[in-house]
């Protein structure tokens, strides 16, 4: 498969572009990789993961704890390895891992928290040392006594998609190699269930029908077994290479162009199948081709397997929070073999319905008929249906109602919606009228909304409704900050009420669904009124948007920040992707309760 | 099926470039500091206040005027240490044609005047602190890598950045055409 081969390459070169050619220094928290846990009540266990070639000081360690009633007892430190030094004479290193464990006693059993910070200093084999560096952990006491530390619980719960804790999943990461890749494959199974694959069906089983006439089910297996391989393909590569560059890659991935160019193709394929176009081979070469039917052709193959890669990059945004926690742990610990291997782990389990879909298409369909005609227009419309849904995050309302309705109205006169039945018809006949002039009325209704300007394209008409102030939710009233000192003032500012820092982008689909599902929530607002709300709309991306992710290891919208009343970030309580009202309402109380 | 496949593969490495460029360009900006930025941060540098060996408080503001080698160092960091006796020398050698170098150590006072004391160090070194990591952070030393130079102008102009050990050919390269 020379194309596929070259599709491999293309992807594989771009991050090795945007590395740059300058020998890199890690940055301190990647070259000391912290981590800290309770061990029992009266032990924190601390451990460093030590790139090669960096070292650290047996002796330069430093611990603080607050509250003030927790004292810490003497770190246990494992012997270094000893060196000469010609001015301070004998001093110990430490290489690779590194596990601490520090004693300490609390007066107060009460306290929920314990606030620890280790400030610690190494080197590089290069010829140079870092500056005292500080590394913070919450460890939330409390949480010994419900035996697993809360981060780790959802992980395998059924609800563990919306919960999206980055933490948990990163945590995930420190068992081995194989129950990781196998966690991964499972998550992904989950995913599966999850509207996020909904989009890749569709386009597979265009692809498969599209193939040919004669689709078996060993051959619609296989096509669908391509399409999911480079589906994790991208995810593997994605993951390495976002690891690699610290990029926020799914908006690079989300930027106007590259999405229109995606509806673009999906336009191109909708119109081939609605038969505007044939996209077939002249005749000599068909025949050529009817004889090796039974067998894959590489062209087709790469075909398939590149929208597999295509369909990977659209649905990005939709995992978000497994995604963002594999991708946190990745440029953290560079471990991009681990990484990569996980994330394609996690796509295979989210292929598996895809190749039942295959499997079934190849099973379910006859040879030939004429009702594949209509099967292949009825993927013709899903994607040109796509292909609105994928540019509408950057379209006025009024323009997504009007492409709506144009593509309704004409599918609806395609399905013979006006056309008088004649008088011994059969069910089908009957039933695709009855559909065509839902989609008729729909259509319309979307044009008249176009036209009265709605603005809600869940309620076409809602513009023409008599205004009743009383019944329009308000605005949620989010102070705006675009840069990391805006936030510490604004932090400040709040002193005494709890924080929440909401990261969005006008291209953030899960940003939207938020904030008209979830913050519109008359449970969520209550507790909005609590505290203070802000919002760093990062759409622009610029270097204080990028300073302000990093800080918060973010990779981009969405993501959803919380800072206690003292304005230190909550950690473990992240929510990362689209959380329904039910769950939100549990993490802002949790939120809210949070205190020292 | 050739025609979509080539097709794919167009629209792809479109997507590719695509990629690469935006990244290309988000990279860049995330890399910080402009020239003026840079400018200011080092003009914080030479106001910030620093500690000297005694304990009083002092300014690099004093220094200015002269061709000046700001040396980020701490006595824990091997690789510091080793291009003291370079710091040495050449003071010795261009101190009189109006170089001077500065070291502001990230280090305990105690140990960096005894290493003052061994090592001979012939030009002002001054005790740093938070700040001044902040500030070294602020130049551009994103990392806070230690040793990092500054390599300043009579007016005080940022001339260079050297994270890292400096060679000797190199610094006099940077600071003859300055003196």
């Amino acid at each position: 498969m020379p194309i596929a081969r070259f599709l491999l390459a293309l992807l594989l070169i771009v991050p090795a572009f945007a590395r740059g050619a300058e020998p890199e220094l890690l940055e301190p928290d990647k070259a000391f990789r912290f981590a800290a846990r309770l061990v029992d009540e009266r032990s924190i266990e601390l451990s460093y993961q030590i790139a090669p070639g960096y070292y650290m000081y047996r002796d330069r360690f430093r611990f603080t704890a607050a509250p003030a009633d927790v004292r810490l007892g003497d770190a246990r430190l494992p012997e270094g390895k000893r060196h000469r030094d010609e001015f301070f004479g004998e001093v110990e290193t430490y290489r690779g891992a590194l596990r601490i464990v520090l004693p300490f006693e609390r007066a107060d059993a009460g306290a929920p928290a314990i606030a620890l910070s280790v400030v610690s200093q190494g080197c590089a084999d290069v010829g140079v040392c870092y500056v005292p560096y500080e590394h913070r952990a919450e460890l939330k006491v409390a949480s010994l006594v419900s035996g697993p530390t809360r981060s780790d619980a959802p992980l395998f719960g059924g609800t563990a998609l919306a919960a999206g804790s980055d933490e948990g999943i990163a945590a995930l990461f420190r068992a081995g190699f194989w129950l990781v890749v196998a966690s991964f494959f499972g998550f992904g199974l989950l995913l599966s269930f999850t509207p996020c694959v909904l989009p890749m069906v569709p386009i597979l089983s265009g692809v498969i029908v599209g193939s040919g006439h004669r689709v078996t089910r060993t051959k619609g297996l296989l096509l669908a077994a391509i399409y999911v391989f480079g589906m994790a393909m991208t995810y593997a590569v994605a993951g390495v290479a976002a690891g690699l560059s610290g990029a926020m890659l799914s908006a690079a991935l989300q930027n106007p162009w590259v999405v229109g160019a995606f509806a673009a193709v999906f336009v191109a394929l909708a119109l081939a199948m609605l038969g505007v176009y044939d996209l077939q081979l002249p005749v000599a070469l068909q025949s050529r081709f009817a004889l090796e039917s039974s067998r894959m052709h590489g062209g087709h193959a790469a075909g398939v397997f590149s929208m597999g890669v295509l369909s990977a990059l659209i649905v990005g945004p939709c995992v978000a929070a497994p995604l963002a926690g594999a991708l946190l742990y990745i440029s953290q610990s560079r471990d991009v073999v681990l990484g990569g291997s996980a994330l394609f782990a996690m796509a295979l389990g989210m292929g598996v319905p895809l190749l039942a879909v295959g499997a079934s298409a190849g099973a379910l369909m006859p040879k030939a008929g004429p009702w594949m005609e209509t099967v292949k227009r009825g993927f013709g419309t899903l994607l040109l249906g796509m292909a609105i849904y994928l540019v509408s995050p950057f379209l006025p309302v009024s323009v997504q109602m009007f492409l709506w309705s144009a593509l309704l109205i004409v599918t609806a006169i395609y399905l013979r919606a006006i056309d008088p039945l004649p008088a011994g018809a059969h069910g089908f006949q009957r039933f695709s009228k009855g559909v065509g002039i839902l989609a008729l009325i729909a259509g319309l209704a979307y044009l008249v909304g176009a036209l009265s300007g709605g603005r809600d394209i869940l309620q076409p008409l809602s513009g023409l409704r008599v205004t009743d102030p009383g019944s329009v939710p308000s605005e949620t009233p989010f102070a705006r900050v675009a840069s990391g000192a805006e936030l510490d003032d604004r932090i400040r500012a709040a002193a005494g009420r709890t924080v929440m820092l909401d990261f969005y982008a006008d291209w953030c689909v899960s940003c939207k669904e938020m904030e008209r599902y979830t913050f519109s929530d008359e449970r969520v607002r209550a507790r909005f009124r609590e505290m203070a709300l802000l919002q760093a709309d990062v759409t622009a991306n610029n270097a204080e948007h990028a300073a302000l992710l990093k800080r918060f290891r973010l990779f981009g919208p969405p993501g959803i920040v919380f800072f206690d009343r003292e304005g230190r970030e909550i950690q473990g309580l992240r929510v990362i992707g689209f959380q329904p009202a039910e769950r939100f309402v549990a993490v802002l109380d949790q939120a809210l309760g949070f205190q020292r | 099926m050739k025609a979509r496949a080539v097709g794919i593969v167009a629209v792809m490495a479109a997507l590719s470039a695509a990629a690469g460029a935006a990244y290309h360009l988000w990279s860049r900006g995330s890399d910080g500091a402009s020239s003026r930025d840079l400018a200011e941060a080092v003009e914080r540098v030479l106001q910030a206040r620093v500690v000297d060996l005694q304990g009083a408080s002092q300014s690099l503001q004093q220094w200015r005027g002269r061709v000046l080698v700001v040396n980020y160092w701490a006595t824990w960091c091997a690789p510091c240490r080793e291009e003291i006796p370079l710091f040495v020398r050449m003071q010795e050698r261009y101190g009189e044609r109006g170089l001077l170098f500065i070291g502001i150590a990230i280090d305990q006072p105690d140990k960096v005047a005894e290493f003052a004391r061994e090592f001979r160090v012939n030009y002002p070194l001054v005790l740093g602190g938070v700040d001044s990591i902040e500030l070294l952070r602020q130049v551009g030393n994103r990392a806070g890598v230690l040793p990092y130079t500054l390599v300043l102008d009579r007016k005080g102009n940022l001339v260079s950045r050297e994270p890292g050990g400096i060679k000797e050919a190199k610094l006099e390269k940077l600071i003859l055409p300055l003196l």
